[in-house]
């Protein structure tokens, strides 16, 4: 399951961002940002192939000594980012997909939130719930 | 990618350059230290050859080598054969020493959505690395265009380089040769030529030394005599050197004439100096081998620093040298010898004085020397070592042809490994002897490499390559690959791609096989240089950040550094990662202790987090940039990164919060230190500046025992839009009654309190010796609780009063502003303005908390408050503030002076279009209150004030007006929202009641006189004008004596207050106004609010109606009035919720009017009914006059109220009049120009017939059980009635069913003739006069004939047309019965016009022919307006029965008369 959970609005800042609590959340903060550069590269590069029959995910962006990132862009440009464990082969590509698709559905539903004013941080417990269900479970869970 | 200085071929072919050694005579060495150089050092700069030389490889082919460079080097002896913490050391310092200069002209790149600033340094700092070469490099670095450069990754890139020890595995650091240099003042210069020449080949081949290493066996042997120009015999020299011509051959040997320059011309001539560029890397590498340790940090950049830094360690070579009398080993300096070198002394010496004995002429012999060692000794050498080498691979492979053309073959494969002879096997493969077979063709590899025959280079390197890894002698291996990759990058036609993978390989087996870390990094260096040239920038920055490791932090610094810029270099530039390794290569700076470096990466990468919502990261960047500026004493800068993370929204947890605050006090505790002189700017707690209220004026005094101070205006009240409206319309209205109904056009409404909302465009007015209370909002954004102590308002102020004159002269300080500022720092109290300092404002975690603060000017002139200041500390769990106040404690707890200013935007404009598309605001002047001189100053308290009241129920109540302060004050005034709510009297008519409230209890706020109670009594009248109760508008003069009240005087007067009609909370506001008694003060009038809640209950509720008598006029008792009118009064008690009331008593009715007067009670009986009481009162019209009011009281008790007096007839004026006189001066304008409207000239005519003009008052007593005490209460309660026939009531008709009212689309049809029916019926009133009985003889005469006179009186004011028909026309039955005993006879039908109030009398006769009783109200009366047609006609029958009584007469007595009646 993923270690670290973000989403980020088209103008690159962030959105929401969880991380496991266990593990520093600052050098997180900086993979997130620092995997924005993979993502505008990718986003730039599918535009010019394939115009509007986009794929939202983005696969793997890049893989640190830790870590795995992976992105998935809406075609609002809003981006999610899930980082996940290096040493958790059992993922497969397939689930960080359906991953992504359960946070986009659940971020739809932020957005449809007509309190929600957009450009703000999301704060919707149902979105931190489905975002607690995909992140590692660790042992402090209370 | 930083930019690099040179081009990258030029680098590489830098970096692998041919190494001569040089050997010096004692005597030699002596020569040249004249120059305050050795030897080695004074070549140095002549190394680069200008011109080219030529080359014939094996194949005869004639190689062309460029700008080949030379290094020569002292020989030294130490064993170095791994890199030295030395020499990191030397490499830190020369990264250390070159840092980007502050203050030069930034670079900007844009990059993504960042802009990127550098410091663009490139050519000035960098000046000192190759000005050498700049000649050459002058087209290149032009036509350049420079994004960004790093010269300190240069700096040690050069000296890394540089500094590499010669490494078994390759010869490219290895001897070529060696110059033998001997002086010619030597007494036999040959022989010592042979000392040296034994001396080379000891170290070379005697085995005691692994150092130097040499390439050849038979290193080349250069001679040369060196001859000092200036100590003469040149002819000597000259013939030493044909001598040695003789021994060595002239290609072998040369005579190097130089210090041809006396010291004597050193003044005139300014001789360029060229060492200076090297000597810091001749100073760093002499330090190296000498092993100096401790150098103090070098903090100067120039050049001069570098030069001075050379100069120290001179001394120490040259003593060495003498010491050791020859070449031997520099490590055995001993330190006190460095010491001494380092002396202040020896560092102050003469800077700059390198070549002081070399002419320019001079100069050129050097260079001559150097091009003539090479191209005469040196290449040739190198040419005739290719040829061996090659003729020895070539029969060592048994093969006739040339390695050139073999090589050929060999790529093609098949190549028989070979073995070398038992080679022990190590940790990086094998290790081959020096003289291996295996190393004889990477030896020609290095020889071809350096004479730039790259071609040839390559393909020896590549078989090379082949051969060691069969050999699995990985360490050779991977230096041939690295060598192969750089030839065949190197390769001027590039015939074959550059091998990166070879380079990958190399590095890899480098550092993974061989665990050589510093091979590795120099293949890095070159492979990333080379794939930047490639654009391959992506691969780059991969290299570069996989060869940071744990080892090394300044290179893992260095090298995360080129790589971020590698990533902005990208074709799509990776801002984010450029960033994020920035912040990498700055913690790895810091952790080699270059903090400058460090904090340079975190600012360049500060540019990229800033401000774009990752505040986690800002505050990490900040937080260490802040650390590292202050460690570097940039604390202004620290305080400004630690100000950032507390300003910012923090996601920090508490605990970090606590970190950074503490953190952030201590630095700027530090700053302060540093400079006294002005307090600097706190970022903590944040000051809501808009938020910010200023209260004018003491704060007001609450209620002291019984008296009720007024309510003023305080800082606890919100503020409110409409309340503030209505206040200033209020005091407009005061302010006009003081000016005889104008308001002047300077007229501002008085603000006691200023918000954002309020008014702010002009400077508030302050008085002297009053204090303004400014409260100030703060915030606390951390999750930390803080603690401000000593906490109090900065302020200037400019005084007023200093003439122009004075200003412009001596009093200077009289114009100029006082400030408060050192007051506060050293503590002297100020007599200008007292400044009110709270000592202690702890605030909780993320706690918004307000501070009032106080201030109290004592002259006039203008204050401007500008901020805040205070003592900040962070809070330790609550107890801090108690630790504060200790010394000893506060002294732990981190405590800091500071300020923080009040800037007050004022509100945004959108007046004109420029406004609109800007953002513009308008002034604020909140702040800037202007101090005039003392003003009055009153109180106002209330006595007995209630708090909830009947409706219309009257009270009394005592006001109190004290004057506090020390001017006289007049012209007192109150206006009211609700004016009909209390009174002071008239002077006319009040009562003499007791001035003291004490006496005054239980006593009843009417006047009153005893009369006995006489049922059917006539009503007592009062004649008064309404001139007595003048104060008709909301303003009213009140009252006191001499209209002055005196300093210090206080003055009660009496108020009588009626409960409101409508039940309810009612807000009252009293808005009291005062004059200074002294003229021609910038304020002209103070203002006073007051604000009380009032509750009214229900009471009673009173109901009249008037309808006309049928009275003829002559049974009325006065015979003036023109007739009477029925009076109706129904009193309900509507008071059913409240328990408290017992019971109600109509004491009196009275009433009011111009033109009529309650007259009479006709049955007062009942009073003691339910809830109806009706009355019958007559009514007639009095001679009231225009202006003057008949009070009639009819009272139903034994004590008679005086109606006409205060607080009755106050209150009914109060209550009643305002509408009236708008209603009179509306029916009369109304009839003078609606004339042309006949219709509603009708309505007029008829209305005016109907109009009733009588107001009743109606007095009551209600006994009230309050805390078992019985109380009796009184009050009035008015009706006006209007019209005759309608009701009145005295309670308002509810609002909210006109509210609520349907909104209508269609305009209603109205229904003027069915309205004008219902009134014209009242235009004639018929009244029939007949005698009651009538006694007529029937028996004698059939025929009875009652003569009937009936009354017509017009009530309009125009003709009516009357038409009186007599005839029966009744069809109903029972009528027709009784009707047809009767009739009427003579004229049956009229016809008249009657004039305006005309009455008009005709006389009937009705015929009656039995006896019996009749209803003679049979005539018909139909009327119309003259003018009007017949639609108008009405029946203006009475529907009242008038019976009479015909009475048959007989002969006999009445008696029987009654009994036949029965």
């Amino acid at each position: 399951m993923a270690v670290c959970i973000a989403v980020i609005a088209k103008e690159n800042y962030p959105l929401y961002i969880r991380s496991v609590p266990t593990q520093n959340e600052l050098k997180f903060h900086y993979t997130v940002h620092t995997s924005l550069d993979v993502v505008e590269e990718k986003i730039s590069a599918v535009g010019k192939s394939l115009g509007d029959q986009r794929e939202l995910y983005l696969g793997l962006l890049y893989p640190t000594e830790d870590y795995k990132v992976y992105g998935y862009v809406t075609n609002s440009k809003v981006k999610f980012v899930i980082v996940v464990d290096s040493s958790n082969t059992s993922l497969r590509d397939n689930e960080i997909r359906s991953m992504f698709r359960k946070l986009h559905n659940s971020f739809t539903d932020v957005m449809c939130n007509p309190f929600h004013s957009p450009g703000n941080t999301i704060q919707s417990k149902a979105f931190d719930g489905i975002v607690s269900g995909m992140m590692v479970q660790t042992a402090s869970t209370v | 990618m930083a930019q690099c200085v040179q081009s990258v071929q030029e680098f590489v072919q830098d970096s692998f350059v041919p190494m001569v050694a040089v050997l010096c005579s004692e005597e030699a060495e002596r020569v040249t230290r004249k120059n305050n150089l050795n030897f080695a050092e004074l070549l140095r700069p002549f190394c680069r050859l200008t011109s080219e030389g030529h080359i014939r490889d094996p194949n005869n082919q004639v190689q062309v080598v460029k700008n080949l460079r030379i290094c020569v080097n002292n020989v030294v002896t130490s064993p170095n054969t791994a890199f030295s913490p030395a020499q990191r050391r030397v490499l830190n310092e020369v990264v250390l020493s070159c840092q980007p200069q502050e203050g030069t002209a930034t670079n900007v790149i844009t990059a993504g959505d960042c802009d990127l600033n550098f410091s663009d340094h490139s050519l000035k700092a960098s000046a000192p690395w190759y000005s050498a070469w700049k000649e050459t490099l002058s087209e290149v670095s032009a036509s350049k265009h420079y994004t960004a450069t790093t010269p300190w990754f240069e700096a040690y890139r050069e000296n890394f380089l540089q500094s590499m020890p010669a490494s078994e595995h390759e010869f490219l650091n290895h001897y070529l040769a060696c110059l033998l240099v001997v002086s010619s003042t030597e007494t036999v210069p040959v022989e010592q030529f042979l000392k040296l020449s034994q001396e080379q080949h000891r170290i070379q081949h005697s085995g005691d030394y692994t150092n130097p290493k040499w390439f050849i066996p038979n290193t080349l042997k250069y001679y040369v005599l060196l001859h000092d120009m200036s100590e003469g015999g040149e002819q000597r020299a000259d013939s030493v050197y044909e001598d040695m011509k003789q021994r060595y051959g002239h290609q072998g040997c040369y005579l190097l004439k130089m210090n041809s320059r006396t010291f004597s011309a050193e003044e005139d001539e300014q001789i360029p100096d060229p060492w200076s560029q090297y000597l810091h890397r001749n100073n760093l590498q002499s330090q190296v081998s000498a092993a100096a340790t401790d150098r103090g940090p070098v903090s100067c950049q120039g050049s001069q620093g570098e030069a001075s830094n050379s100069l120290e360690s001179h001394p120490l070579q040259l003593d060495t040298a003498s010491s050791s009398g020859s070449l031997h080993t520099l490590s055995a300096v001993n330190p006190e010898l460095k010491k001494g070198a380092r002396d202040p002394e020896s560092l102050a010496g003469g800077a700059g004085s390198h070549g002081a004995s070399l002419t320019l002429n001079d100069h050129d012999h050097i260079r001559q020397f150097i091009q003539e060692f090479t191209f005469r000794g040196l290449l040739p050498h190198i040419e005739k070592n290719i040829r061996q080498l090659n003729d020895q691979l070539v029969s060592r492979k048994g093969l006739s042809r040339s390695l050139f053309t073999a090589t050929k073959k060999w790529f093609g494969g098949g190549k028989v490994p070979e073995k070398g002879i038992s080679e022990p096997k190590s940790t990086c493969g094998l290790l081959y002897p020096p003289e291996a077979p295996e190393l004889q063709i990477r030896k020609m590899a290095d020889l071809c490499f350096l004479v730039q025959h790259y071609e040839l280079a390559y393909s020896c390197y590549h078989t090379a390559k082949k051969d060691f890894l069969s050999d699995q002698a990985m360490l050779y291996a991977a230096g041939a690959l690295e060598m192969a990759a750089v030839s065949a990058f190197l390769q001027a036609g590039a015939p074959r791609p550059y091998p990166a993978h070879y380079m990958d390989t190399a590095i890899q087996t480098y550092r993974d096989v061989c665990k050589n870390m510093v091979l590795a990094e120099r293949c890095a260096l070159l492979s990333a240089e080379i794939l930047k040239s490639q654009v391959k920038y992506s691969d780059a920055a991969t290299l570069l950040i996989k060869m940071t490791s744990e080892d090394s932090d300044l290179r893992s610094a260095l090298l995360l550094e080129q790589a971020a810029h590698c990533f902005i270099n990208m074709r799509n530039p990776m801002v984010r990662k450029f960033a994020f390794h920035m912040i990498l290569a700055g913690h790895r700076f810091s952790k080699a202790g270059q903090r400058r470096h460090a904090l340079r990466c975190y600012c360049q990468a500060m540019q990229v987090y800033k401000e774009r919502g990752w505040s986690l990261a800002e505050d990490h960047i900040n937080f260490t940039i802040g650390r590292q500026s202050f460690t570097l004493s940039h604390p202004e800068n620290a305080v400004t990164a630690f100000r950032q993370i507390l300003t910012n929204d923090s996601r920090q947890t508490a605990t970090q919060q606590g970190a950074f605050l503490r953190e952030y006090l201590y630095v700027y505790k530090s700053v302060v230190l540093g400079n006294e002189d002005r307090l600097p700017q706190l970022p903590l707690p944040c000051i809501h500046s808009s938020a910010t209220r200023v209260y004018f004026g003491h704060e007001r005094r609450l209620a002291e025992g019984e008296k009720q101070a007024a309510t003023h205006v305080s800082l606890d009240q919100e503020y409110d839009q409409d309340l503030a409206a209505m206040w200033c319309h209020l005091e407009e209205q005061l302010v006009a009654a003081a000016n005889r109904g104008i308001v002047p056009a300077t007229f501002q409404p008085t603000q006691c309190c200023l918000n954002s909302q309020t008014d702010n465009l002009r400077f508030p007015l302050a008085v002297a010796e009053e204090p303004i209370i400014v409260e100030v909002t703060f915030r606390n954004p951390l999750k930390v609780p803080l603690a401000l102590s000593n906490l109090s308002l900065l302020w200037r102020f400019t005084a007023e009063g200093a003439t122009p004159s004075e200003e412009k002269t001596t009093e200077e300080s009289a114009g100029e502003a006082v400030t408060n500022e050192e007051a506060l720092t050293e503590g002297v109290s100020n007599d200008v303005v007292t400044t009110e300092i709270i000592l202690e404002f702890l605030m909780g975690p993320e706690e918004t908390k307000l501070a009032r603060l106080r201030l109290l000017p004592h002259s006039t002139g203008q204050l401007n408050i500008v901020g805040v200041v205070y003592n900040l500390a962070a809070a330790s769990s609550g107890e801090g503030a108690l630790l504060l106040s200790t010394g000893q404690q506060a002294l732990e707890v981190m405590v800091v002076r500071g300020r923080q200013d009040l800037k007050i935007q004022g509100p945004r404009l959108n007046q004109t279009k420029e406004d609109k598309m800007l953002v513009r605001h308008g002034q604020d002047r909140r702040l800037d209150p202007i101090i005039t001189p003392p003003m009055p100053l009153m109180e106002v308290f209330f006595l007995q004030f209630p708090t909830a009241l009947l409706c219309g129920e009257i009270r009394k109540a005592y006001v109190e007006f004290c004057n506090v302060s020390g001017g006289a004050l007049c012209g007192l005034r109150v206006a009211s929202t609700h004016p009909d709510f209390f009174t002071f009297g008239s002077q006319t008519t009040t009562p003499l009641t007791p001035v003291s409230p004490t006496s005054a209890e239980n006593c009843s706020a009417y006047k009153t006189t005893a009369t006995t109670r006489q049922p059917g009594s006539v009503a007592s009248e009062t004649l008064v004008s309404a001139k007595d109760f003048s104060q008709l508008s909301g303003v009213m003069e009140i009252p006191i004596e001499g209209g002055t009240l005196q300093p210090g005087e206080s003055t009660q007067l009496p108020l009588w207050l009626r409960g409101p009609d409508q039940e309810g909370v009612h807000e009252i506001n009293f808005l009291f106004y005062y004059e200074s008694t002294t003229k021609g003060i910038k304020i002209s009038h103070r203002v006073l609010r007051h604000t009380v809640f009032i509750c009214a209950s229900r009471s009673l509720s009173v109901q009249a109606s008037a309808c006309r008598s049928s009275v003829p006029p002559h049974h009325s008792v006065d015979e003036k009035g023109s007739g009477g009118t029925l009076v109706f009064v129904d009193v309900e008690n509507i008071n059913t919720s409240e328990a408290g009331v017992r019971e109600f008593h109509i004491i009196q009715v009275s009433s009011s009017s111009r033109h009529w007067c309650l007259h009479k009670c006709i049955n007062p009986a009942n009073d003691k009914g339910g809830l109806h009481f009706p009355f019958y009162c007559f009514c007639r019209s009095s001679v009231g006059g225009a202006e003057k009011y008949t009070f009639a009281d009819l009272n139903l008790g034994n004590e008679r109220i005086i109606s006409s007096s205060t607080p009755c007839g106050d209150f009914f004026f109060r209550g009643c009049r305002p509408p009236q006189p708008q209603r009179v001066d509306g029916t009369s304008s109304r009839t003078s120009s609606t004339n042309k409207s006949p219709a509603s000239d009708i309505s007029n005519i008829v209305r005016k017939c109907n109009e009733l003009d009588l107001n009743i008052i109606v007095i009551w007593k209600a006994y009230v059980v309050e805390d078992n005490k019985q109380l009796i209460l009184e009050g009035q309660l008015h009706v006006a009635l209007q019209t005759i026939g309608k009701e009145a009531s005295s309670l308002t008709p509810k609002e909210e069913a006109q509210e609520m009212a349907l909104l209508k689309f269609k305009a209603e049809v109205p229904a003027p003739v069915a309205l004008l029916s219902a009134e014209l019926s009242q235009l004639i009133k018929t009244n029939l006069h007949y005698p009651e009985t009538y006694t007529h003889p029937f028996v004698q005469e059939s025929l009875c004939v009652v003569p009937v006179t009936l009354t017509l009186s017009n009530c309009s004011s125009a003709p009516v047309d009357v038409l009186i028909d007599l005839r029966h026309k009744s069809s109903s039955p029972e009528s027709l019965e009784v009707h047809s005993s009767f009739t009427w006879v003579g004229q049956t039908q009229y016809k008249l016009q009657l004039k305006p109030l005309e009455v008009l009398c005709l006389t009937l006769r009705a015929c009656f022919l039995q006896a019996g009783v009749y209803n003679l109200n049979t005539p018909r009366v139909f009327a119309k307006l003259a003018e009007q047609g017949a639609m108008c006609e009405t029946s203006q029958q009475a529907a009242s029965p008038a019976l009479i009584i015909i009475n048959s007469a007989r002969v006999q007595p009445q008696g029987d008369v009654l009994g036949l009646l029965d």
